[in-house]
């Protein structure tokens, strides 16, 4: 219990303290406290729930509706949060999350329009779609890293401009753009049929859907794998000193390859929560970098799948609801603002790391 | 640390009741919401098109340090060009703008925009057209206006909503006469710079072509789509390249890309090379004042103004609307620049926009309506 209270302290008092010092930011530079704790307040229930509104006579979608963006949110962060994760389990920096992404949502944006089947399995078939995607594209990386040495940070950070050229210059706007009748434009892919949608937890209320669940198993699974299992622990093995690994018989190139493999899976179904969750297509540009959110994911959760998974519940309901900061004055980036810091004070984990020590400190011991 | 953090807690809690004083204030008798597409605030052009004919033309105030300030009259007027200022009053209302910062965002935005209980909302851009379409479908009370489309089916025909108000573009006329000047201009090479190559950006190359063959049937008319709207690298390279390959003006229709053609062209005429650039969307002359020669100017600004008169006057109605040359939809921003045989070429240019009001001109709006388009005698 005290060591879990140890790994996680810095993330929560990084975290916290980053609240506060934007809190005060905002009191600064938009003119007092008052200012500043509306916009908060605003923020807290664009995120978890206008719980206000509801208890002032609204309806439940004043509560269901934030929540469904948040989750929406925090699924997708969780996810390639996790694909990073997975990566720096076994010592490999998956810089190409991004690009996983952008190619795991074309695929389950292509699957989801071009095909035909019952729901669930059509569901099914798009996310596998958009794993294999995804895990292929970080495939790439995997093999040169394990027989030519190259350092996964540069191949899969260029790899990321490629898929972006690639989908977003080329496929979207060109052979694979919906067409319309007359001289109207639609913005990216054809639109995918109802049956590849992800199902909606709460109907047409709220867009709160399937994607959440998804994000969650697949941290409660991905933990169980590194903590029950012999490959999990051959990859932490592996992560640890790679040499030693090898010393006691571990196959330290499979298990680059593997983890890789997973963790491009992970960032493609990313993707396709996206596209199957809210888009129904695969848009002109995915604008936000959700698949470099992922690294932050990953070092705020401490590597942690469930970790990983609360802090991209927090950020995503941060994000979903900072949108409303800007009813008083605030810049749309804030909440990338909170998260950022949180990451830098993250990165200071020595310092954290004296502050636990001395509250932590065992009673009697040294 | 505790003790400090409940005094703050205290102050803020203090500072929570003055708050709720402050909202029995007398409001404006309308609540006007924007919500803008990525682009958002500041991309001097489109987005920030239709901020000005809600915050400036409508609302007369001013976006500053997070909040709204009224704005001198004097200020208002000189935002507004010569030939509205007697029709553009302002209106009394609560600018209500919310920016979006990814595409999932514009669903949610528009959303809590309504819940502020807006009277009509603003949906700036072809990208939203999903996201009115579910909200306007999901808050029958509400009214929107949606800019650059219709409202499409899944199959991708037009529909109509009862409480949403589409406008579009005919960016072919004023395209058209660009490419007239254009081709008055220049003796044997024009260029045209587009963005993404979509329906919209086709309108007007296909306008601008049509311009030309009216004008300079023996010029030929170079076409590049740089494929993106926000890379200005990008559309300064493909400008540059145009502009080696000897085109005497260069007109583009590519957002953010287009500031890099502007500046392309602003090079070569420091370099010595006679050639020009034609803006879109707003006036850009401003960016390179000896270089442009004039800017096919979109006014979102009146179509989002006109709303919201229509709403204050309670004349507000759904439907599908088009603006062109004749609804003061879109313009040739005023010519500045001197150039030999101006006075006859802005006269020749004139005579054809008459022509295309009063329907004897019918400018193709794709490539297929161009191949049968016959250039009227002049």
């Amino acid at each position: 219990m005290r060591e879990t209270a140890r790994a996680a302290l810095p993330s929560v008092a990084s975290v916290i303290t980053s609240l506060v010092v934007c809190f005060l930011a905002v009191a600064v530079l938009r003119g007092g406290l008052e200012v500043a704790l509306d916009a908060f307040l605003a923020m807290t229930w664009g995120a978890f729930g206008d719980f206000p509104r509801f208890f002032d006579g609204g309806t439940s979608a004043a509560v269901l509706r934030p929540l469904g963006e948040s989750a929406t949110k925090a699924a997708i962060l969780t996810l390639t949060g996790l694909s990073v994760a997975v990566a720096f389990r076994v010592g490999l920096f998956n810089i190409g999350a991004q690009g996983q992404l952008i190619v795991g949502a074309l695929a389950a944006a292509v699957v989801g329009a071009g095909v035909e089947l019952p729901t669930a399995l059509h569901v099914a078939l798009c996310l596998l779609a958009a794993a294999a995607g995804g895990a292929l594209y970080a495939l790439g990386p995997a093999l040169l890293k394990r027989y030519r040495g190259v350092h996964e940070v540069i191949s899969t950070i260029m790899l990321n401009w490629v898929a972006l050229s690639l989908v977003e210059n080329w496929l979207v706007t060109g052979p694979l753009r919906a067409t319309t009748t007359g001289d109207n434009s639609i913005a990216g892919t054809a639109q995918i049929h109802a049956s590849a949608e992800l199902p909606r937890l709460l109907g047409d209320v709220s867009r709160l859907n399937a994607g959440i669940l998804l994000a969650i198993a697949a941290a409660v699974a991905l933990w169980l794998w590194l903590t029950r299992f012999v490959g999990g622990f051959q990859w932490r093995a592996v992560g640890a000193n790679p040499e030693a690994a090898r010393a006691s018989g571990v196959n330290v190139g499979r298990a680059f390859i593997s983890a890789m493999l997973v963790s491009g899976a992970l960032a493609g179904l990313a993707g396709a929560v996206l596209i199957l969750g809210t888009e129904q297509r695969y848009p002109a540009t995915i604008g936000a970098p959700y698949g470099f959110d992922g690294i932050a994911m990953a070092l705020i959760g401490n590597g942690h799948p469930l970790g990983v998974l609360a802090s991209a519940l927090l950020f995503g309901g941060l994000r979903a609801g900072g949108t409303r900061m800007q009813l008083f004055g605030v810049h749309k980036s804030f909440p990338e603002l909170i998260q950022g810091l949180a990451l830098l004070l993250v990165a200071a984990r020595l310092m954290w790391m004296k502050v636990s020590d001395r509250l932590l400190k065992p009673k009697g011991g040294p | 640390m505790r003790r400090a953090l409940l005094l703050m807690l205290l102050v803020a809690g203090g500072c929570k009741k003055s708050s709720d004083a402050k909202d029995a204030a007398p409001k404006p008798a309308l609540t006007v919401g924007l919500v803008t597409d990525i682009g958002g605030r500041g991309d001097q052009s489109f987005n920030d098109s239709a901020l000005r004919g809600l915050e400036v033309w409508a609302a007369s105030a001013s976006f500053k340090g997070g909040r709204y300030e009224a704005m001198a009259p004097a200020t208002r007027e000189a935002m507004i060009p010569a030939a509205l200022k007697a029709r553009v009053t302002p209106v009394s209302l609560k600018p209500l703008v919310v920016q979006s910062k990814v595409q999932e965002d514009y669903q949610p935005n528009l959303q809590l925009v309504v819940d502020q209980g807006a009277d009509l909302i603003v949906g700036v851009g072809f990208a939203l057209e999903n996201a009115v379409e579910a909200v306007a479908k999901q808050n029958a009370g509400a009214k929107f206006l949606l800019i650059d489309s219709p409202i499409l089916d899944a199959k991708g025909a037009p529909q109509t909503l009862p409480n949403v108000r589409t406008v579009v573009f005919r960016e072919q006329e004023g395209s058209f006469l660009a490419g007239a000047l254009a081709g008055l201009v220049a003796k044997q090479k024009v260029g045209f710079v587009g963005g993404m190559e979509i329906p919209l950006i086709k309108k007007f190359e296909a306008g601008f072509r049509a311009g030309v063959k009216t004008t300079n049937p023996g010029a030929q008319v170079l076409v590049q789509y740089t494929g993106t709207f926000d890379n200005v690298q990008h559309g300064k390279q493909v400008a540059t390249d145009l502009v080696a390959k000897g085109c005497e003006v260069v007109f583009h229709a590519a957002g953010s890309d287009g500031t890099g053609v502007i500046q392309a062209v602003k090079e070569a005429r420091a370099a010595g090379k006679p050639v020009f650039a034609i803006g879109v969307d707003s006036d850009q002359s401003h960016l390179a004042p000896e270089a442009v020669l004039t800017s096919m100017v979109k006014r979102v600004d009146l179509a989002v103004w006109q709303a919201i008169k229509d709403l204050e006057g309670k004349a507000f109605s759904a439907g599908d609307s088009v603006m062109g040359l004749k609804e003061g939809g879109v313009t040739l921003a005023e010519v500045t620049l001197d150039f030999p045989g101006k006075a006859e070429a802005l006269a020749k240019v004139k005579a054809l926009e008459t022509a295309i009001i009063s329907g004897a001109v019918v400018v193709p709006s794709n490539e297929k309506d161009l191949e049968g388009f016959v250039a009227p005698a002049n």
